[in-house]
């Protein structure tokens, strides 16, 4: 399968109030097919760089481009095959779960008979299908992560975007989205996500990068990057010498 | 199009009090939904009834022709001002907001239906008021039946124009605090600046201008709204198009609000993501030392997370504090100006004795004071949070007990110092000053209690955004205006019954009265709170 670059992340910068640099001069690129996994401290600046790439966060440093658009000028283009789902997913609680979803199917415009097929097959997965009539409101946290999984997985995003995704998901729901990822990996989908998870981010991504106090301070394959050590290792060892 | 059609659908459809009632397992909280309906059904009724009264009004004293004016004022200016106040918190910093802009949604379509659903949402109070008076109107003027359908036609549009206005300030000075480090108190503070300067603005006009029209201008009720009409556009276009119907008003007002709200939500749309960028950016010092830590009983650590909660809101902050800052400046001006002063201006040079009015200090002072308690809608604004302190080894009563003493700590001082102001003034001697001291320490105690009899028996947690407990809550309207319209009946009886009685007498009955209905709500709050 020949790969392209689905996320490039060129010299990204974002500074808070005062000068100070959140995220300073951060370079990335994700092709098709990877499982690219960006680790890091709280703090360190892996959700403020996922929300510039997701659109959600204006900035003004470096350029971001997904599938050759620019998120800055190109907007519309970069959303429409991108999916964001946020470690701690602010839902509608007043929509019950399918109407929730139905919502996401409207504006991604997928049509009746796909996004039935597509919702019930998730949900069938996550174990999930028996409470999308019930309110959000009423659902666990995990749930709630459950639905913005589906939310992002049924119109078959060409880059999904995960900040902390296997946070609060039960073990079977875990396994299940790891499944997932391996398979739309396979289809010549991209995943950026962030963990703190090491031993997820070992058994799951090609390639990862370690950010520290808003710096890249090692990327690259899995094989390049550990040299025949556990990740934990290598990124206490980074964490370390950064 | 066919985006915001879904989006705005899903976001009516995100707070509707049907849906909840229709898929809600939660039997307590479908019989919820059920005491919001009756409740806003009994506002609705209420802001009727006031419309047609002030309809018969005009009908009985010859003025009618005043009242498609009238309608047009009352609708714009509560459409400004609670837009005003709720712009903050739907437009910017509201919490699903990396949700929605990670969806693709150009940033104007999700303004342009944050203001829509806005105005859907609070249509309903405006076609109150000026379907009724349309009623009043049709009953003493007679007119011609074509103006009915302009009349329902253009209350639907009325709004409009006042909330893009608002809107587009709330956006002025969102922009304006986002390049400063503690937007958050920049944007309160322009924010309650804008609020106060509306306040004042008649009285400032009037100044200007005094001495060469207003006199004139101002000599009829008539004449007053007409020229009105003169001033702020839309107005005279509303009358003109009902009361002609002219067709140009018409299509003038229809034509200028669909034009303005394109150009605002083109505007707003090109730097929304930077707004809400840096207005959600929480610069981190990281400078902190480990040292100087106290001890506070609970009640007053509660008290402290009130305030602390108050003072991180600009929505809750610009709604919360409003009133006893209004409060304060009413009688910095006062002391300033002379109390005799403000009433001349305040009643158009009425020849009456200004010391009758002295009773009335106290109740002057709580229509503003009073006008939100914070213990309305602190319990609902626990929101997600609600498990912290429901999980913490403290009685519910004192939970409650350190809501209502934050209240306390915000009202009183402000009611003492605006009754000194004033009374100073007014030269109201010692005994009677104390009285009213004492008399406003109680009702500040009685707004506290009763507020938070509201807010707890209307607690609601599961809100989208902040702004739905602080402005639209149940809580809240059920507290606001029977308090509001109470009060206002309040200052009247004072001034009546001063008329003929005692001043220390009458503020000693009113203590007594007030002090009884503060201390049954106390008691009922606290039963309330000890059965959650």
């Amino acid at each position: 399968m020949s790969t392209k670059a689905m996320l490039e992340i060129k010299n990204y910068s974002k500074t808070y109030g005062e000068g100070k640099k959140a995220v300073d001069d951060v370079s990335l690129t994700v092709e098709s097919g990877d499982i690219y996994g960006f680790i890091g401290h709280n703090g360190a600046g892996k959700s403020t760089t996922i929300r510039a790439v997701v659109g959600v966060l204006d900035f003004t440093e470096g350029e971001i481009l997904i599938d050759g658009h620019s998120v800055k000028d190109e907007e519309m283009e970069c959303k429409r095959i991108t999916a964001y789902i946020p470690d701690n997913p602010d839902l509608y609680e007043n929509l019950t779960g399918i109407q929730y979803l139905n919502f996401i199917a409207d504006v991604f415009d997928i049509d009746a008979a796909e996004r039935e097929t597509s919702i019930k097959k998730y949900a069938d997965l996550f174990e999930i299908t028996d409470s999308l009539g019930d309110m959000i409101s009423s659902y666990s946290h995990g749930m709630k992560q459950k639905v913005a999984i589906i939310s992002a997985l049924i119109h078959k995003p060409r880059l999904l975007v995960l900040d902390e995704p296997f946070v609060g998901l039960d073990p079977k729901a875990t396994f299940t989205l790891k499944e997932i990822m391996h398979e739309m990996c396979a289809q010549g989908t991209a995943i950026f996500f962030s963990t703190h998870v090491l031993d997820v981010a070992e058994k799951l991504c090609n390639k990862v990068a370690i950010i520290k106090h808003g710096r890249i301070i090692a990327s690259g394959t899995m094989e390049e990057l550990t040299e025949g050590h556990s990740l934990e290792e290598t990124f206490m060892e980074a964490d370390h010498e950064g | 199009m066919k985006d915001s059609i879904i989006l705005l659908k899903t976001l009516l459809l995100s707070t509707s009090q049907h849906n909840i009632y229709k898929h809600s397992t939660d039997k307590k909280r479908r019989r919820r939904v059920i005491g919001n309906y009756v409740g806003l059904a009994c506002l609705y009724l209420m802001l009727i009834g006031y419309s047609i009264a002030m309809c018969i009004g005009y009908g009985e004293s010859g003025l009618i022709e005043a009242a498609p004016v009238m309608s047009a004022i009352v609708i714009s200016t509560l459409a400004f001002l609670f837009t005003f106040f709720k712009t903050n918190g739907y437009l910017f910093n509201f919490k699903e907001y990396d949700m929605l802009m990670s969806l693709p949604f150009e940033s104007r379509t999700v303004t342009g239906c944050k203001f829509l659903y806005m105005y859907i949402k609070s249509l309903p109070w405006y076609l109150s008021i000026s379907l009724a008076m349309m009623i009043g109107y049709g009953i003493y003027a007679h007119p011609s039946p074509v103006v009915y359908p302009v009349w329902i036609l253009l209350s639907f549009v009325l709004p409009v124009i006042p909330m893009l206005l608002a809107s587009f300030l709330g956006f002025l000075i969102a922009r304006v605090s986002s390049g400063f480090r503690k937007n958050n108190i920049i944007q309160t503070i322009l924010t309650m600046a804008f609020i106060i300067l509306c306040f004042s603005l008649r009285y400032i006009i009037e100044a200007v201008i005094r001495d060469d029209q207003v006199e004139n201008t101002l000599q009829s009720v008539s004449e007053a709204t007409e020229n009105a009409g003169r001033v702020y556009l839309p107005v005279g276009w509303f009358a003109g198009a009902v009361r002609g119907p002219v067709v140009s008003d018409i299509l003038l007002l229809t034509g200028v609000s669909l034009l303005l709200f394109v150009i605002v939500f083109r505007i707003v749309g090109n730097s929304y993501r930077s707004i809400n960028s840096a207005l959600k950016s929480h610069a981190a010092a990281k400078k902190y030392r480990m040292n100087g830590q106290k001890k506070h009983s609970v009640i007053n650590a509660i008290a402290y997370k009130e305030f602390k909660r108050l003072t991180g809101s600009t929505t809750y902050m610009t709604n919360g504090a409003i009133g006893v800052i209004l409060s304060a400046l009413f009688g910095i001006v006062t002391l300033i100006l002379g109390f005799d002063k403000i009433v001349d201006t305040v009643t158009r040079n009425a020849p009456f004795d200004h010391v009758i009015l002295q009773p009335a200090i106290p109740f002057i002072l709580y229509f503003f004071i009073g006008m939100l308690a914070t213990t309305a809608c602190s319990p609902s604004l626990e929101g997600k949070n609600y498990w912290i302190m429901q999980s913490l080894p403290i009685e519910k009563t004192t939970i409650y007990k350190g809501k209502m003493l934050f209240n306390m700590y915000l009202t009183v001082p402000f009611m003492v110092f605006g009754i000194l102001c004033m009374g100073i003034s007014a030269k109201v001697p010692v005994p009677e000053l104390i009285m009213d001291l004492i008399l406003g320490v109680v009702l500040c105690a009685f707004s506290t209690a009763w507020g938070c009899v509201c807010g707890i028996r209307h607690m609601r947690l599961d809100w989208e955004n902040e702004i739905e407990v602080i402005k639209q809550g149940a809580a809240v309207s059920i507290y606001l205006l029977p308090n509001m319209f109470a009060v206002m009946g309040l200052v009247v009886l004072m001034v009546f019954l001063g008329m003929k009685m005692n001043h220390i007498l009458l503020s000693g009955i009113m203590i007594l009265i007030v002090a009884a209905l503060a201390v049954a709500s106390y008691l009922r709050a606290l039963s309330l709170a000890g059965r959650m």
